[in-house]
């Protein structure tokens, strides 16, 4: 299990500009794993930002990020387990990303026009695993969901609860130890944002560490937090206690 | 200066292979005395940010280097009807005193920019930046190299005039003219053909060595060097000879002529790319057993000695076909 840790952790944007703005600042944290984690505060305190970092899809302006215990195919034998994951070159950040993370987006971003089986095996296609694998997981995956008669639907024929619930098996099809869900329930009524707070509890018992970015009680306050973060502009105000 | 469309590509080339390097060689002091991986601080993330960017400019801007060695001598080829007394590049080479040191320094810095090629190839290949600063140290010392070659080269092709008297190669690569590329074609052609099929032989005894058992990488990389010099000598010497058909005629310019078959490029570009794979090998040593290395440079040291092996070979193979077809038969 990989525990994530961020020591001063910083982000600009614009930087040398007279509009440069410090996204996230100085930050320093350990996520622990296997529990769910949720990243609380208000809009532009962060949050967004500071999971983009830790999901591999941006590099910080300053600081490190390391996945302690996490040893990947292409470490030396002799190399200590454990990865920083800010200083490595674009091909093997793209496999960290492909292969420990998996993404829940706020607005879903599932592709329209193709099918539901298509959205969820998309992450998987640059790994280079055989197809016939793959596709074989996204269908054990749509069958957990209770999605599977939409397959091959195109997604924009799907209601709210299946995007969000196609969005959650996609993030899942490269079976990866981290999930990051960026204010997964914005879009949600009070319904469906309990069912994606199942599903989290599901995905907590088998283990997956869950990192949630959100300002809605259904989420912070649920008995499945583990540990709450708070940030306001950019730096963290309240680490909550370990869990 | 001669406005050919050749002269403005290669001067075009120069200036912005000259302006990279100067770029990149700025990134390279930044990153030769602060470079640290273990910090997180915003200089160091900065230069890991800029190193990508730095090292795929640069990949383009030496491709394009290596390949101007070949425009350039095509170019002097090309041009050699313009200036009484040239009968090929030789002649046009010797219009002012910069066109041979330009051939040399486009020679040297071809070698030295496929080094770094593959210096960056393994780098990139890491995942911690194992061969950064030994990438460039190597660029800090091209850099000046390619700017003394772009400003040599520009002063070459502004002392050209039609109307200038040069020397024929026949004159220039004599056994009786008193310099070096005379000395060269003054080489006896027995022990100089002896000499080139042993190292030729070495090359490829070191490199199956090397391939099969891992074992004297830097002993392949130097026989290469030497193979490749001795190439050289030995291209001048006799092997020239048998292509030209005639006892006398040492020039190493004439046969990239049409007349010819354009042999000349295919022994060049086999010569000097063998030379380049060879070096890279011995280079890639010091870092074969180090951390992240350890899983790319034995495999990619196996593929350059390879590539070596074949490129001498063809080479030879060039070399015995023309000996073997040619009308020429040297009393030996």
């Amino acid at each position: 299990m990989n525990m994530i840790s961020l020591t001063n952790i910083s982000k600009s944007f614009h930087v040398g500009k007279a509009s440069q703005f410090v996204a996230v600042n100085d930050v320093s944290l350990d996520i622990e794993p296997g529990k769910v984690t949720i990243l609380k505060g208000p809009s532009g305190s962060g949050k967004t930002t500071l999971m983009t970092l830790i999901g591999c899809m941006a590099r910080p302006t300053s600081g490190r990020i390391v996945l302690s215990g996490m040893r990947a195919a292409w470490m030396a034998s002799e190399e200590p387990a454990g990865v920083e994951i800010t200083s490595l070159p674009e091909r093997f950040l793209n496999d960290i990303r492909r292969r420990t993370f998996g993404f829940v987006f706020q607005q879903f971003n599932l592709l329209k026009g193709i099918s539901v089986l298509e959205n969820v095996m998309l992450p998987a296609y640059p790994t280079g695993e055989d197809h016939r694998e793959f596709a074989k997981r996204a269908g054990v995956l749509l069958e957990q969901f209770s999605i599977a008669r939409h397959a091959s639907s195109p997604v924009e024929w799907l209601s709210g609860g299946e995007l969000q619930r196609v969005a959650i098996a996609r993030a899942l099809i490269n079976d990866p130890s981290v999930i990051i869900a960026d204010e997964p329930t914005a879009h949600l009524d009070t319904a469906l944002s309990r069912e994606f707070m199942t599903i989290v509890g599901t995905l907590k018992k088998a283990g997956k560490t869950i990192l949630i970015a959100s300002h809605d009680p259904i989420v912070f306050d649920s008995p499945l937090a583990d540990r709450v973060v708070e940030m306001r502009d950019g730096v963290i105000t309240s680490s909550g206690p370990k869990p | 200066m001669i406005l050919h469309p050749a002269v403005l590509s290669l001067m075009t080339m120069s200036l912005l292979a000259g302006i990279m390097v100067l770029l990149a060689g700025a990134v390279g002091v930044r990153i030769l005395f602060s470079w640290n991986i273990k910090s997180g601080s915003e200089l160091q993330l900065s230069l890991e940010r800029q190193t990508y960017l730095v090292s795929t400019i640069l990949a383009y801007t030496f491709v394009f280097q290596i390949l101007s060695l070949f425009l350039y001598i095509y170019t002097a080829d090309n041009l050699h009807g313009l200036f009484v007394g040239a009968m090929c590049a030789a002649g046009t080479l010797n219009v002012n005193e910069y066109g041979y040191p330009v051939l040399l320094l486009k020679i040297v810095n071809f070698l030295l920019a496929g080094t770094w090629l593959i210096v960056n190839y393994a780098d990139t290949r890491g995942y911690d930046y194992p061969l950064i600063r030994a990438k460039y140290a190597l660029l800090l010392l091209i850099a000046p190299l390619v700017l003394f070659e772009a400003y040599e080269q520009y002063r070459y092709f502004s002392g050209l005039h039609a109307d200038i008297i040069t020397s024929c190669c026949g004159a220039l690569f004599s056994q009786d003219t008193r310099n070096i590329s005379g000395d060269i074609a003054a080489l006896p052609a027995r022990p100089m053909a002896i000499a080139f099929f042993a190292a030729m032989t070495a090359t490829l005894v070191s490199g199956h060595l090397f391939y099969w058992k891992g074992r004297g990488g830097w002993l392949f990389s130097a026989v290469s060097l030497v193979a490749f010099l001795v190439g050289v000598a030995s291209l001048i010497s006799f092997i020239s000879l048998y292509i030209y058909e005639l006892p006398t005629h040492h020039c190493p310019f004439c046969c990239l002529q049409e007349e010819y078959g354009y042999i000349g490029y295919a022994l060049y570009a086999t010569l000097l790319g063998g030379a380049v794979t060879g070096l890279g090998t011995g280079v890639l040593m010091p870092w074969r057993n180090r951390g992240s290395m350890k899983q790319v440079i034995p495999q990619l040291q196996r593929t350059l000695t390879l590539v070596t092996v074949i490129l001498y070979l063809l080479f030879t193979l060039i070399v015995l076909y023309r000996i073997k077809f040619s009308a020429l038969t040297l009393g030996w």
